[in-house]
């Protein structure tokens, strides 16, 4: 048994767990008989049905586009922040103490406040995904600028190479596998924040559709959504995995397989 | 004579340790190493003689005293200096091709003569099939031969070598020592060469210079009288080669007893 487990495929292995996580829902739903625990089979047929509204549609596709959006955004800010305090004592000695404070705040916790400031539309929402995914961006960079091999820039140096060119032409490869493990853990958090600040700031988008379902007792829709929320997110991380793998294919293998997916 | 390839002049080093006690790394030594000249540098580990090539490279500023390159105060590293790392520091990015075009590219070289000379300095360190590999594919060995030819690309006037085979196993060893010394007789780059291998020393060097350790001192300054083209097995049985051995394994010896009994 083991051994025919081990000899098939990654996706085929994904279709078994899936499938049998499925069939345990549907076994454990039908024993309990809770109105709050729907059937699997009763929460699937859902999905094609808020798929094909263009409603909901329209509000998944701002969801994404908030994601999209403030990740852009973190991405532009967070990553050379982290590279500059991985190079630099000094700028890191003055930001790690914020740092540090900062991480284990959830960052929807400052959704209220944000939206005192910018009120309840895209601004805010975009605000506070920016701040999750700018976060693990940041921790990563400056991980990855800091551990950049002392020999790797002297051999650069020697070559001629001026300071702002070593930058990019060693800091940034080098430290490039760290910070695509920042943009991962970040991808995550993006989908985390996004619900999160829809569910607070309750306008648009899925994270609305979501606890709207909840407020109307329509438990199928409930676990629909979530079961599309868990599909989007897995595809984003299944295309970012291979953008990364292709990026950074040249990198020594390493123990980071795994991500840690969140918490917040 | 003639004017030095290096002259290094009361070259001193003190470092600051963690608790924020001066440590004194290298203590007023002085060192002059003529146009295309093999001079290795000798010592136990912790001497300094790593730190010492790294001042004369510009990667490392000195405490105190002055060395010199042709006549000219060392401020930072150049191409006129290239360093050979135990480490290798091949760009992990980068195919075996491009790790030896890339000083070429960064002196503006044309990319076609880059590739050209790349391509002929591969065939020389015998690693022409390997043009598209990256160094994660390749063995200990081959990465130092590309990292030597990543080095020989630019054509620095001086070698810098920092411990370059002791990371790989004793065969390998053996097998780069005769391909650097091959290249070596060659072009006559004076090279600086630091290692705490006493046969690797005899068996390359012109002149090899025994540090102290803790602070690092020179002991003792060495000509090797061997003839070249040098062929291991012939030294081997060589009375004068023997000698060298034996003298300065008593060197390493008494450093290590002086650094035990202080």
């Amino acid at each position: 048994m083991k051994s025919a487990l081990r000899k098939l495929g990654p996706a085929t292995s994904t279709v078994l767990s899936l499938g049998a996580l499925l069939v345990l829902w549907e076994i454990l739903a039908r024993l309990a008989q809770i109105d709050g625990f729907p059937p699997a089979t009763e929460a699937l047929v859902q999905v094609p049905l808020i798929l094909g509204e263009r409603e909901s549609l329209a509000s998944i596709g701002a969801s994404l586009w908030r994601m999209f959006l403030g990740g852009a955004l973190a991405l532009c800010f967070a990553v050379p922040v982290g590279l500059a305090m991985g190079r630099n004592k000094r700028i890191a000695q003055a930001l790690n103490p914020v740092l540090t404070a900062a991480y284990p705040i959830p960052k929807a916790a400052l959704m209220p406040i944000i939206m005192l400031w910018f009120g309840v539309g895209d601004l805010s929402k975009v605000l506070v995904i920016f701040l999750g995914v700018s976060l693990p961006l940041i921790y990563h960079s400056y991980h990855g600028a800091h551990a950049v091999d002392e020999k790797l820039l002297w051999s650069a140096m020697a070559m001629g190479m001026k300071p702002v060119a070593r930058l990019f032409k060693v800091v940034l490869p080098s430290a490039l596998p760290d910070v695509l493990l920042g943009c991962r853990v970040g991808l995550a958090m993006a989908l985390i924040v996004m619900i999160s600040s829809e569910m607070i700031a309750r306008q648009s988008g899925a994270g609305d559709l979501l606890f709207n379902a909840l407020d109307m007792a329509l438990y199928g829709d409930v676990y629909a959504m979530i079961v599309i929320l868990a599909g989007i997110g897995f595809m984003l991380d299944w295309v970012f995995e291979r953008v990364r793998r292709r990026l950074v294919h040249w990198a020594e293998s390493r123990q980071d397989a795994m991500v840690p997916g969140g918490g917040v | 004579m003639s004017e030095p390839m290096i002259a290094i002049q009361g070259l001193t080093k003190r470092f600051s340790t963690a608790d924020g006690r001066k440590h004194l790394a290298i203590d007023d030594v002085n060192v002059e190493v003529a146009e295309g000249e093999f001079v290795s540098i000798l010592g136990p580990s912790g001497c300094g003689k790593s730190t010492l090539l790294y001042m004369v490279g510009g990667f490392v500023a000195p405490s105190a005293g002055v060395i010199t390159v042709q006549g000219r105060p060392v401020t930072g590293p150049g191409p006129d200096r290239g360093p050979v790392f135990q480490e290798f520091a091949l760009f992990p990015w980068k195919t075996v091709l491009e790790n030896v075009m890339y000083g070429l590219r960064q002196q503006g070289v044309s990319r076609a003569e880059a590739e050209a000379r790349a391509r002929a300095l591969l065939d020389m360190v015998h690693l022409k099939d390997f043009a598209d590999f990256y160094p994660k594919e390749l063995s200990g060995g081959m990465r130092q031969r590309v990292a030597i030819a990543r080095t020989l690309a630019y054509q620095p006037q001086i070698l810098l070598m920092d411990e370059p085979f002791g990371a790989l196993d004793a065969h390998t060893r053996t097998v780069l020592q005769n391909e650097l010394l091959g290249i070596w007789e060659r072009d006559r780059k004076t090279v600086l060469f630091v290692t705490h291998g006493v046969d690797e020393a005899v068996f390359l060097s012109d002149r090899v210079v025994v540090m102290t350790r803790a602070p690092g001192r020179i002991k003792k300054v060495v000509e090797i009288d061997l003839p070249r083209p040098r062929v291991r097995a012939e030294l081997l049985v060589n009375r004068r080669y023997q000698e060298y051995i034996v003298e300065l394994e008593q060197l390493i010896e008494d450093v290590h007893l002086e650094a035990a009994g202080a």
